[in-house]
């Protein structure tokens, strides 16, 4: 009962997209998003008229004045600096517009291009200082916003009447303050296309990467050859002419020079920037999540003024939003990378009846032998890590080893040893082609093909990404075992598609379905996902029928068929469960039945374990991966299976003290030869009554001239 | 309520006494694989205890009373029930506990009928038997609730039931000295009282008439168990078993605790053992794994091989140690005779000797 509830729980009960959703880059925008949506709810919920078209509209000009203020500041704070000096730059520029047109008469183009020229050049000042003079940003845009201020009111003080005196009655200058579009206002326009603009640059571009690397190490970058000094004072620059547009628009809206403009602008853009989500430290950030943090920021003092609250209370409640925004920042960033991996392992629930019986007296099938004893070494001590073994038609021995080399054996005494390839990443299964290319499963790197003269080429690396998966995972993690069919179609295994060939201990802690199945067509290199959602594939082998694969699920301790071609296409059957151990590799064999490696054997405890998927969670987050509770994959054996899944035959090597690990087995001529990922050999097995003439590659596709 | 809050905290974050840490084998304890090294004196199928009376040697194995002279083993004689403990007394005479329920005192070794029978309705498990200085007799007691064989139960259960009794063979009265312990497991005569091994708090204690027990050693990486004196002054504690980090989990893991004793074979059991890597349905963990062909001797213990040199105050000098990849595991008896130490290593079923010549100045010097 209590079983069930655990089972059904742990079925819809999606645990693992916790860990796959935090660990996407865009969730850190998600949570301003959601805080905004709240605010917007709960202001709308409280004041009258709040979502009408007018107050939208009033709400929507000044978010993009500031807006685009914030734009620059998020700029220069990804680069890893910070522009005190933006609310004296605005009234700067603000009196600037407003001289040009209302006292020298100047025409409105003229006016805004001199404005931004004026903002660029207020911009440069910091961006030379601190970028070429390598001032700090903190006191020197502190001193340039004192100055600025300083120079703004010396000049209000001489031309404030003349402009306040003045009613320019110019269309466009009326129309950027206050015109829309389609009922949108023009500043909320621009400023949107500001933002598109400005996110591809952010994202796609070269110089917004550079920004980004300067912001996140600016050494490093400097070591990558990206102009530091440079970019960071072209982004003071931008940040003036941001600052010099959000200010052109104010001016045309409101047309003063009061002597309070822009006091205090510095602290609602620097609140809607951290609240946004842009890390003060700088290397993180987006446009989305300046333009979010300004709405939340807008609506909040709108929304306080309009309930009549005081001045002093709405810039308290903007400091202590500063303040609590910058402090989740910073344990977030701090704690990120902890929390996600203590959520992103996530078990499930796996249940296996009891195990058929395997010792020795009990009978059945698995009943332990020794059989094995007598297994000969090859290579010993000189390979290490052979996770497959393979033949070719002249009787050569391949193996794969862990320093990311195919080796190879030379008949007939297999003494010699030879690198024929080197790839550089873990080979793990093989298969040779009609024209005896090496296919070859790389873990971490996909699958790959090897040449008669050992020529490495990349098969394919990457498969279609699936569309319910939050995780992007069209990239191969862990190529396990293929075979090849007639026709030149590939089968290959991906063993799991969360986590990394050397973490698949924690794919065992967590037992869910999540490896798969795909096929790369040799003929046109297209790659497809077969089948999905398999607790850990392993081995493939192509069935007799030539129409089906039979895989192994190593953690499912099952064998299923799955047919590609014929009546049944797309079917999946399973032809063996509840193994008593692991299922590894399968092969075929010379009496047209089939090998399976049973990689190591089910343990009582771990099988309860499996059933119990909240203990196994608190034991990946207290107890050290070397203390985990694993499969044990120290013993086990080789068994002979026919087409109907009936276990023919069992070997087994009671001490394991010749052959500790099988992961693989290769018939050939009369030999059984054995691979295991953490051996330091290859086994050698005499088989009685087995064809002496069997070669896998002749049998299925007749002999080679 | 805030204890009870704290102790929710704790579980939740896995701090204070929801922590699995164990000590490292260091210092004093620092690893060497001495024992593996050691003679194998016999090799029987249940070797429990050892007593001398500095020239015979006794091996209780099983049911049977085994004497060992000059490298010859013979059979004594044999009881009825399976001996649990075993001590010399003084002027030839042997006690003998049986069964964990009973304690037999003979005159001899090859007494017909017991001179005195202690069988008191509180004894279930005896597991070691002391002289103590005024000629009385000091027997551990593991458990209340189960026998002496199935202490990993009494481990997993969580008790704490272990007690220490005084037998008197002259008033044949039997005096409760301290109760309550976590699996008293061999006693050793210090002042006027006892120094207990209590397995489950990993500690020794000092158990005297009249007071609590105090503390001598604790925080030990091992399960403590019977001890003997030394002859250069100090005793020699043998450890049964390790901790690991993971049977430290499972003890603070009840609902996975409860299901598996109900519904795994006790030999598959996530506890510690006397004996480890006879079969692949014991429990595995991750440093297991033979990579390359080789078992590594750090990997968590399933079972281990340990006796601590302790010097008069109970403090340890030296260690020697049976690692993950020896065979001499579940060290529960050692005595000193001559110039050697013999030790039951009950895992493999064998008595070893080992020369103490030089022991000491390797390791203290």
């Amino acid at each position: 009962m209590r079983d069930t509830l655990t089972s059904l729980r742990y079925r819809y009960w999606p645990d693992h997209l916790l860990g796959e959703i935090l660990s996407k880059r865009w969730t850190e925008t998600a949570i301003p998003v959601i805080l905004l949506l709240i605010v917007g709810l709960a202001l709308s919920r409280s004041i009258d008229n709040f979502l009408s078209p007018a107050s939208l509209a009033d709400t929507a000009r000044q978010a993009g004045e500031i807006g685009f203020i914030a734009l620059g500041l998020a700029l220069v704070v990804i680069v890893g600096g910070i522009d005190l000096s933006v609310g004296s730059i605005f009234a700067l520029t603000d009196f600037c517009a407003l001289y040009l047109l209302d006292v020298l008469d100047w025409p409105v183009p003229a006016v805004v291009a001199a404005t931004l020229l004026c903002g660029a050049l207020l911009g440069a000042v910091n961006g030379v200082l601190i970028g070429y003079l390598r001032l700090r940003a903190f006191i020197t845009t502190l001193i340039t916003l004192i100055i600025y201020r300083s120079a703004y009111d010396l000049l209000i003080q001489r031309y404030s009447n003349a402009i306040a005196s003045a009613f320019p009655d110019i269309p466009s200058w009326d129309f950027i303050g206050g015109g829309s579009v389609f009922g949108i206002p023009t500043v909320a326009l621009v400023y949107i296309v500001v933002a598109i603009v400005g996110h591809i640059f952010m994202t796609r571009l070269r110089p917004g990467w550079h920004i980004t690397a300067i912001g996140g190490s600016r050494r490093s970058a400097y070591n990558s050859g990206i102009p530091v000094r440079r970019t960071i004072a072209l982004c003071y620059v931008a940040s003036g002419v941001l600052t010099s547009i959000g200010a052109l628009f104010f001016a045309s809206r409101l047309g003063t020079v009061g002597g309070d403009i822009g006091v205090g602008l510095e602290v609602i853009v620097l609140t809607a920037t951290v609240l946004g989500g842009i890390t003060l430290g700088g290397g993180k950030g987006s446009v989305a999540k300046s333009a979010v943090g300004v709405l939340i920021v807008l609506l909040i003092t709108n929304g306080l003024t309009t309930m009549n609250a005081r001045g002093g209370v709405n810039r308290m409640a903007l400091a202590g939003i500063l303040l609590v925004a910058a402090m989740v920042d910073i344990r977030w960033q701090k704690n990120r990378t902890r929390i996600i991996s203590k959520v992103y392992v996530a078990p499930t629930y796996h249940a296996l009846p009891p195990p058929p019986p395997t010792e020795i007296g009990q009978g059945g099938p698995f009943e332990q032998n020794d059989k094995l004893r007598n297994v000969e070494s090859i290579g010993l001590g000189r390979i290490e890590a052979p996770e497959d073994v393979i033949l070719d038609r002249h009787d050569n021995l391949y193996a794969g080893s862990r320093h990311g080399d195919i080796m190879r054996f030379l008949a007939p005494d297999y003494q010699k040893m030879e690198v024929f390839a080197h790839i550089g990443g873990q080979p793990l299964g093989m298969a040779f082609d009609r024209e005896d290319n090496l296919y070859v499963c790389i873990g971490g790197m996909g699958l790959y093909r090897i040449t008669p003269d050992g020529t490495v080429e990349k098969a394919t690396d990457e498969t279609n990404r699936s569309m319910r998966s939050v995780n992007d995972d069209s990239r191969l993690r862990l190529a396990d075992d293929l075979d090849i069919t007639d026709d030149g179609l590939i089968f290959f295994s991906e063993a799991t598609v969360r986590y990394e060939m050397d973490e698949w201990p924690i794919d065992g802690l967590e037992a869910r379905g999540n490896g798969r199945i795909i096929s790369y067509d040799t003929k046109t290199g297209v790659t497809r996902t077969e089948l999905r959602g398999l607790k850990f594939p392993n081995g493939i082998c192509v069935a007799s029928d030539g129409q089906s694969i039979l895989f192994a699920e190593t953690f499912g301790c099952s064998i299923k068929r799955y047919w590609f071609a014929g009546p049944k296409k797309g079917k999946v059957e399973v032809v063996m469960d509840n193994l008593p151990g692991y299922p590894d590799n399968i092969n075929l064999a010379s009496d047209g039945n089939y090998w399976l490696a049973l990689v190591g054997m089910r343990s009582p405890s771990l099988d309860l374990a499996w059933k119990m998927p909240g203990f196994r969670r608190r034991m990946g987050k207290r107890v050290p991966v070397d203390e985990w509770l694993f499969p044990n994959i120290n013993t086990g054996c080789v068994v002979k299976f026919n087409e109907q899944g009936k276990i023919v035959e069992s070997f087994w090597d009671l001490r394991g003290e010749n052959h500790p690990m099988i992961t693989s087995m290769r018939e050939h001529r009369g030999y059984l030869y054995l691979g295991g990922i953490l051996n330091n050999r290859i086994g050698r097995y005499k088989l009685d009554n087995a064809d002496p003439n069997f070669v896998q590659y002749d049998k299925r596709w007749g002999k080679q001239s | 309520m805030i204890a009870a809050v704290r102790e929710f905290a704790n579980r939740f974050l896995g701090r204070g006494d929801a922590t699995i840490t164990v000590p490292s084998f260091d210092g004093a304890l620092k690893p060497n694989q001495k024992l593996e090294s050691a003679e194998t004196l016999l090799t029987c199928e249940a070797p429990e205890d050892l007593a001398t009376d500095g020239s015979n040697l006794y091996i209780a194995d099983g049911q049977r009373l085994m004497s060992l002279t000059g490298g010859q083993a013979s059979e004594v004689r044999s009881f009825e029930q399976p001996i649990s403990a075993l001590c010399a007394l003084p002027g030839g005479g042997l006690a003998v506990a049986l069964g964990g329920r009973e304690v037999h005192l003979y005159a001899n070794a090859s007494a017909e009928q017991p001179g005195v029978t202690f069988a008191d309705t509180a004894f279930n498990a005896i597991n070691a038997l002391a002289l103590a200085g005024d000629n009385t007799l000091i027997a551990t007691d593991g458990s209340a609730t189960c026998g002496v064989d199935d202490w990993a139960r009494d481990l997993m259960e969580l008790n704490r039931s272990g007690r220490v009794f005084r037998l008197d063979p002259g008033s044949k009265v039997v005096t409760p000295l301290a109760q309550g312990l976590g699996h008293a497991f061999g006693a050793c005569a210090h002042g006027n009282g006892a120094l207990v091994s209590e397995s489950w708090r990993h500690r020794l204690v000092l158990v005297t008439p009249g007071a609590s027990p105090k503390v001598v050693l604790a925080h030990l990486p091992v399960y403590p168990s019977r001890l003997t004196k030394a002859a250069g002054g100090g005793y020699w504690l043998t450890a049964f078993t390790a901790r690991t980090q993971l049977i430290e989990f499972v003890l603070r893991e009840p609902g996975y605790r409860r299901r598996m004793m109900a519904e795994i074979d006790p030999a598959y059991w996530v506890a510690p053992r006397l004996r480890s890597g006879l079969s692949f349905k014991e429990p595995m963990q991750g440093a297991h794994i033979k990579t390359m062909g080789v078992i590594k001797p750090w990997a968590p213990p399933r079972s281990y091989g340990l006796v601590i040199r302790l010097n008069a105050d109970g403090q340890p000098l030296y260690s020697l140690h049976s690692r993950v990849d020896g065979v001499n595991h579940g060290i529960v008896a050692a005595v000193e005779l001559g110039g050697d130490l013999v030790l039951i290593a009950k895992g493999p079923g064998r008595v070893l000797r080992l020369s103490l010549s030089g022991l000491a100045e390797e390791f203290c010097s």
